[in-house]
């Protein structure tokens, strides 16, 4: 109002004003002002930094629930299987368990006693329980990593020797794996396989003369134990009057599925399963002193275990007196 | 080219006036000009008698001296206008008057042409021509003894109108002066004494035949000024041009990715995206062909045709979703005849295509006779993308087998002993659709991991084959059957998939009538896969395999099609309702005889 003419223009004029582009998309002005500033930079770490987090928690529940119950390995590391004839003597029993126990309890691991009339097999040979048995020991103790079946005709002779590190160690299996060698002795087509690692391995089993022994065989807790012990289990063999039962069973499955050769390692037969008399393996299959384990083959069916046993329990007893 | 504007606007006779104005554009003023110098010439100095004589000369003058091709028209003008104005008075005063009149009024309207033409406006009183000695201070014409009028010259306007220009040539002597003639012609009212000959159909029609054009320069100098005066629609289709040019940008971005869009799906782009990215070579088709043939029998016509169409189908298929297409010969081989795995080269096939193809994930096993129905379901969308609702782990859902489901075992675990396994979608390794009969491994998916590794290789065991080779009827099908009822460790993975998913069947498979809704191909619900299981038992598989392709292809047609064939389709249905009313009354005679 006071003034007649407009204000005069600064003889120093601003710079041009940034020119919004023209070209490409025109981003809205508060978007732009808002990208402009820090405070973006800060939201979007904040938003990965959340997302980051939540998907640190899902890894870890999503693990966790996959295998809800248990996480392989966390429990004892083995477990020792054992199924009596229930119609056994009793005191006999009692020693058996007693052994593994004592030796269970030395280096922390478990034991799982059962009798063959626990399961469902069908007019199938007895000696068949041991595979229902080991799964049903995998099934109330998840966590464990091995899984030890001594069949009752056997005895823990040196309870000294942890077996997880005397034979179940990776590099210790390497070792002591026996390649190239005929499933079946003597001249069996199907042969062990040469270059496995020992992590990889999921079954430790023993030969003796005749041929592979489930007496004493290491099975390692997971996904390919089930399909093992069941595939192993199928009433098509049981029924199928082997004449041997489970054991050419066994045989005759790992000869014809690779997928069971693969995982299994054949370790001398003293490592596990030395024999005190019978058809030992000729190089290294008789028991010595110091061995793991001292084997009675067919006791159990002869009915004559615990007479054949007397002389190595007394002297098991006796350390065990000397020690305490 | 002016000069004939005046003669229109003095409402002449509209032939006269009209005519030449076509001829116009095509003269260029300068030559106007020179004509009219050349020719105006005799025509006043000379003043000789005839006018035939006089035109004569002017006509050869003009020939002469201007050399351009509007030259001939002007002395075709010229020529026509000597013929008729032998018959005719002269008119010279009127036409005179109407030449000056012409000339003032270009002098004000465009002053382009009189200035061309070189000539002082004659309507000035007393101006000296620099070129006139001889004749009255009066005559402007360019050359001494000449006269010139515009109107005798220009060749378009004389051509135009025929009768005055004679007349006026005619009449005018050398006597004859601007002014007098100015006199003479204030006189004249009208132009009666010219009746227009008729001059053609051109000269009779043209004005009605112009008008009748669908543009006219006249009207649009006139009412438009400059400014479009169209039709609404046009309005409306320039506007949206020029909103458009306006918008080119973002039109432009527009039209570029609508562009691309097409070229995608016109070029293999598509093809090569579905493959890799969108994850089309994660699945492999294993087609079955030549099932028992070879050794055991030889194919016929009829084989071959199912065989080619089959096969045609899944290529097409696998092409247009970029997976994987395994053909597999599954004729008897010397390798299996005479071995107990006669027959059972399924699962060895499968592990085959899983070494083959060591980036795909799942295996999709096809017999010979099925025929994808439904080409633009991909497998993703149709089952993999939401497998968990299209599948079913607990068997008991649907159980043709009776199979005690969750197995009651108590030394098994958990998991195994769960209806559905773990209930998650990665536990799946196997699907398969259950027919009437149980499990039905004509149309099934497998995926490759190290379970499917293990039920690979323990499908096939010599001891069960010895045992069960007689009462397996389906082979590896009973064995999974009978391996999933007795392994457990199996269960946790195989889910189900309702049969019509995947595995349709025809009437004449599963009951005659071919009505289950759980097993039967439906039309209308646009099933996806027909297997024509058992047709080579007592059906007729090349029937059938006919008549699925021709209904595929019909529900599968484009709009195009189905447009030519509802139109085709009305014209059959008009034909034949007459037939069907004819019998309907021939029906009804006979009811009431």
């Amino acid at each position: 109002m006071h003034f007649a003419m407009p204000p005069r223009k600064t003889s120093r004029p601003p710079p041009y004003a940034a020119r919004q582009s023209r070209g490409g998309i025109q981003i809205p002005y508060a978007l732009r002002a808002f990208l402009r500033r820090d405070k973006l930079r800060t939201i979007i770490v904040a938003v990965l930094g959340f997302v980051a987090i939540l998907w640190l928690f899902g890894f870890i529940g999503g693990r966790g629930g996959s295998s809800a119950a248990a996480i392989i390995g966390t429990g004892p590391p083995v477990v020792i299987v054992t199924v009596f004839d229930p119609r056994a003597d009793a005191a006999w029993v009692e020693k058996i368990k007693a052994n593994r126990e004592d030796y269970a309890k030395r280096h922390g691991y478990l034991t799982f006693f059962r009798t063959d009339s626990q399961y469902p097999l069908r007019n199938s040979p007895a000696s068949w329980a041991k595979v229902p048995a080991m799964r049903h020991a995998m099934t109330l103790h998840p966590s464990s990593t091995w899984f030890w079946y001594l069949d009752s005709s056997s005895l823990i002779m040196n309870p000294s020797i942890p077996i997880t590190s005397h034979v179940l160690a990776p590099s210790r299996l390497e070792k002591l794996m026996i390649v190239n060698e005929p499933v079946v002795p003597p001249d069996s087509v199907i042969k062990t396989f040469a270059n496995l690692k020992g992590d990889r391995i999921d079954l430790v089993l023993t030969q003796d003369k005749e041929g592979l022994q489930p007496n004493s065989f290491v099975v390692r807790n997971g996904e390919w134990a089930k399909y093992f012990l069941d595939a192993w289990f199928d009433p098509i063999y049981r029924s199928y009057n082997f004449q041997k039962a489970e054991l050419h069973a066994l045989e005759h499955i790992v000869q014809w599925h690779g997928t069971i050769l693969a995982k299994l390692a054949m370790i001398p037969q003293d490592m596990l399963n030395s024999y005190v008399s019978g058809p030992a393996h000729p190089k290294n299959g008789q028991y010595k002193e110091g061995d793991l384990v001292a084997t009675f083959p067919g006791c159990v069916k002869r009915g004559s275990c615990a007479e054949e046993m007397k002389n190595f329990l007394d002297i098991l007893e006796k350390r065990a007196a000397g020690s305490d | 080219m002016e000069f004939r504007r005046p003669a229109n606007l003095q409402g002449r006779p509209p032939v006269a006036a009209m005519l030449p104005r076509p001829v116009v554009p095509l003269l260029p003023s300068s030559s106007a000009s020179s004509a009219v110098r050349v020719t105006g010439g005799p025509c006043n100095t000379a003043g000789s008698g005839g006018l035939h004589g006089n035109l004569h000369v002017s006509s050869e003058t003009l020939t002469v001296t201007v050399a351009s091709p509007t030259t001939f028209s002007a002395n075709a003008g010229q020529r026509r206008r000597r013929s008729s104005a032998a018959k005719q008075p002269p008119p010279n005063l009127q036409l005179h008057h109407d030449s000056s009149d012409s000339r003032s009024r270009l002098g004000t309207t465009s002053g382009l042409s009189a200035r061309s033409l070189g000539e002082p406006l004659p309507t000035i009183p007393g101006t000296p021509s620099p070129f006139d000695n001889k004749m009255g201070s009066r005559s402007p014409s360019p050359r001494p003894g000449g006269w010139s009028s515009p109107g005798l010259n220009t060749p378009y306007d004389t051509g135009g109108r025929v009768s005055p220009m004679p007349g006026f040539a005619n009449g005018s002597s050398h006597n004859v002066t601007w002014e007098s003639a100015q006199a003479r012609s204030a006189e004249v009212k009208g132009y009666g004494r010219f009746a227009p000959r008729s001059q053609g159909f051109l000269g009779k029609h043209f004005r009605r035949i112009s008008n009748s054009l669908p543009f006219s320069y006249a009207e649009k100098e006139k009412l438009g000024r400059g400014r479009y005066q169209g039709s609404k629609p046009l309005e409306l289709l320039r506007h949206i041009g020029r909103s458009l040019w306006r918008l080119r940008r973002s039109v432009g971005v527009i039209l570029a990715v609508l562009l691309t869009v097409i070229l995608f799906y016109v070029t293999p782009l598509h093809r090569v995206y579905r493959r890799s990215i969108g994850g089309g070579s994660k699945f492999v088709v294993i087609l079955a062909v030549n099932q028992g043939g070879g050794v055991m029998e030889w194919k016929g016509p009829r084989e071959w045709a199912i065989e080619r169409d089959s096969v045609k189908n899944k290529k097409k298929y696998t092409q247009k979703w970029g997976y994987e297409l395994e053909l597999v010969d599954m004729s008897t081989k010397k390798r299996y005849a005479h071995e107990w795995r006669e027959s059972w080269e399924k699962v060895d096939t499968i592990r085959n295509a899983m070494r083959k193809y060591p980036h795909a994930e799942w295996f999709w096993w096809l017999d010979t006779n099925t025929f994808i129905m439904e080409p633009s379901y991909s497998l993703q969308s149709h089952i993999f993308k939401h497998l968990k609702d299209v599948t079913y782990r607990d068997i008991n859902l649907y159980n043709p087998l009776n199979i005690s489901h969750p197995p009651a075992e108590e030394y098994l675990d958990p998991e195994t002993r769960s209806p559905v396994g773990d209930g998650k979608v990665d536990s799946i390794n196997i699907i398969v659709p259950q027919d009437c009969g149980g499990f039905n491994l004509g149309s099934f998916f497998v995926r490759r991991s190290v379970w499917t590794d293990r039920l690979l290789d323990i499908w096939w065991d010599p001891v069960a084959y010895e045992q069960k080779h007689m009462q397996w009827e389906h082979k590896e099908q009973d064995a999974l059957e009978y391996m999933y009822t007795n392994q457990p460790w199996i269960r946790p993975h195989v889910a189900f998939i309702r049969q019509r998913k995947v595995n349709s069947f025809p009437a004449g498979a599963c009951g005659e009538k071919g009505d289950n809704p759980e097993i039967h191909y439906q039309e209308k619900d646009r099933d996806f896969l027909v297997n024509m299981a058992g047709c080579e038992w007592g059906r007729d598989c090349w029937a059938e395999m006919y008549k699925f392709r021709r209904l595929s292809d019909r529900l599968n047609r484009n709009p195009w099609e189905k447009f030519k064939d509802w139109i085709s389709d009305s014209f059959k249905g008009m034909r034949a309702d007459p037939k069907k009313n004819k019998k309907k009354e021939e029906q009804k005679k006979k009811e009431k005889q």
